[in-house]
């Protein structure tokens, strides 16, 4: 690859190559804060295919240790989600030395709350209004947990903002730095967001998690505990590495579970949600 | 249902209340669920990772018997293979069968090269997950 | 035609782990395949772990260690072809 770039995010190094350089120099502008990684865990590949018929419109192609075979490429211009989807495709799959979750990851006084759901919950959107409001952000799209120390590492990528995610983001963050807005993407438009500088500089500095929440957007704030029970199969489903991990995995899950109190929260907005878990925090 | 009482001048036996209540289910009800992996973990697995021989920044290079990256056309080294291999394909060739497309050196010169990639390589994260016991 | 004869692993070949009042989480080294199982399952496989046993003896050995309330038989060989099915005991 012609152009790169070597990054770490937390504990995980990459290398980004391709072999045009737009998308690498739109990459270096928002990581430019980041540490480079000296010995990357992950590659990742963008390669622009211009085919010869032309009624197919040129597309950028992700390619890496892992991939999956019926990922379709992306047009051109959306070159930097592909780069960060590839991202996180190769820790998704090929991640193992930590049991990851798809959770959005706060942290406070030491103590992380850890924010689970699928892609469209509102975790980036939460991540960020709490990272706002004192939190530090730890990401917004993997809880690496360490399975032998239970801690939480952090892994504060450039926040995946979606839809009306961006407006409540940029509200709340109007002096962060953004990527472009990327209408038409599979998930809409996105745009993505620079965590702050807190956020960036903590970025070795793991937390014990104290608090898991199942977070669900569009009905009146309420809330519920979650047994140890409906949470370990729960996140055996938003785990991406639960089976590969095995033994390890199970313990790492088994202790997370049995340690940390779950609950379960409908929320109208994101201020509820905030006041919400500012309510149960205080009282854990 | 047994209602015989202990007689009065026998030793109590334990009482029935110091003992849990055990209860057998019904014969319809389930006491077992097995977890079955998210679809991103069965996506995930082996069979969706490659591994290129040598790495893309080689390519065109050629292996030596030990596995080593050589320039292309040393003597006694092999061309390499046309497409990267598949992790299924190198878990296989590594308990004993062979790399498709491979005569019996050029795939012992494959396999070697794969059994010394490193962190950072092209390859080695699929390869790392090979050696795990699942996935 | 002697009765069949259950076994579970023993328990160097299990990882058990109980989760909740209702829950026990089972890692199963040899398949690594995690199994989530409530009473009477979690008892079943102990008492069968130390040497195989009829259904018959299986179901004394628990009536001393526990108050059978429910003793129907059928329900007992329900309980045990469901473990026989996931593979974590073996009907020889």
């Amino acid at each position: 690859m012609r152009h790169s770039l070597a990054v770490r995010i937390g504990p995980i190094g990459y290398r980004i190559g391709a072999d045009w350089r737009a998308p690498i120099d739109r990459l270096r502008d928002l990581y430019r804060d980041y540490p480079s990684a000296d010995v990357p865990d992950f590659t990742v590949r963008l390669s622009a295919t211009r085919p010869w018929r032309r009624w197919i419109r040129p597309s950028v192609a992700i390619a890496g240790d892992f991939t999956l075979p019926e990922a379709a490429p992306l047009p051109l211009a959306q070159a930097l989600l592909a780069a960060e989807m590839a991202m996180n495709l190769q820790l998704a799959l090929g991640g193992r030395r930590h049991l990851l979750l798809h959770a959005a990851v706060v942290e406070r006084d030491g103590q992380a709350v850890v924010l689970t759901g699928e892609s469209g919950a509102g975790k980036s959107t939460l991540a960020t209004l709490l990272a706002a409001r004192g939190w530090r952000f730890m990401g917004d799209e993997f809880a690496l947990l360490d399975p032998v120390t239970g801690l939480v590492d952090p892994f504060p990528r450039l926040v995946s903002l979606k839809n009306g995610g961006i407006a409540a983001a940029r509200a709340a963050w109007p002096h962060a730095r953004y990527g472009p807005t990327l209408a038409g993407t599979p998930k809409g438009t996105i745009r993505h967001m620079v965590p702050d500088a807190e956020a960036i500089a903590a970025m070795d500095v793991p937390a014990t998690p104290a608090l898991l929440l199942f977070p669900r957007f569009g009905a009146a704030s309420d809330s519920r505990h979650v047994p140890p029970s409906e949470a370990f199969v729960r996140l055996t489903q938003a785990s991406t590495n639960y089976v590969a991990l095995g033994e390890a995995g199970f313990a790492a899950l088994t202790r997370f579970v049995r340690t940390v109190p779950a609950m379960a929260i409908d929320y109208p907005d994101g201020d509820a949600a905030v006041a919400q878990l500012e309510a149960l925090w205080a009282m854990r | 249902m047994d209602e015989r009482q202990p007689p009065a001048d026998e030793p109590r036996a334990e009482p029935a209340n110091r003992r849990r209540v055990l209860m057998l289910g019904a014969v319809g009800a389930a006491a077992v669920v097995s977890i079955r992996p998210a679809l991103a973990q069965t996506a995930g697995s082996v069979l969706n990772c490659e591994i290129p021989v040598p790495d893309r920044g080689r390519a065109g290079s050629f292996i030596d018997a030990d596995g080593g990256v050589v320039a292309p056309g040393t003597k006694g080294a092999f061309a390499p293979p046309p497409r990267p291999f598949k992790g299924e394909e190198v878990k296989r060739a590594l308990t004993g069968s062979q790399l498709p497309g491979t005569s019996y050196e050029s795939n012992r010169a494959y396999v070697n090269y794969i059994r010394r990639l490193q962190r950072g390589q092209g390859g080695f994260t699929c390869f790392a997950s090979l050696q795990m016991p699942r996935g | 035609m002697a009765d069949p004869l259950f076994r579970a692993p023993t328990v160097d070949l299990l990882h058990v782990c109980p989760l909740d009042d209702a829950f026990t989480a089972i890692f199963h080294r040899a398949s690594g395949i995690t199994h989530l199982l409530v009473s009477p399952a979690p008892e079943i496989l102990a008492a069968l772990a130390d040497a195989p046993l009829t259904q018959a003896a299986l179901r004394d050995r628990l009536a001393a260690a526990y108050d059978l309330a429910d003793a129907d038989p059928q329900a007992l060989a329900a309980r045990l072809a469901e473990l026989v099915e996931v593979g974590l005991i073996d009907a020889a």
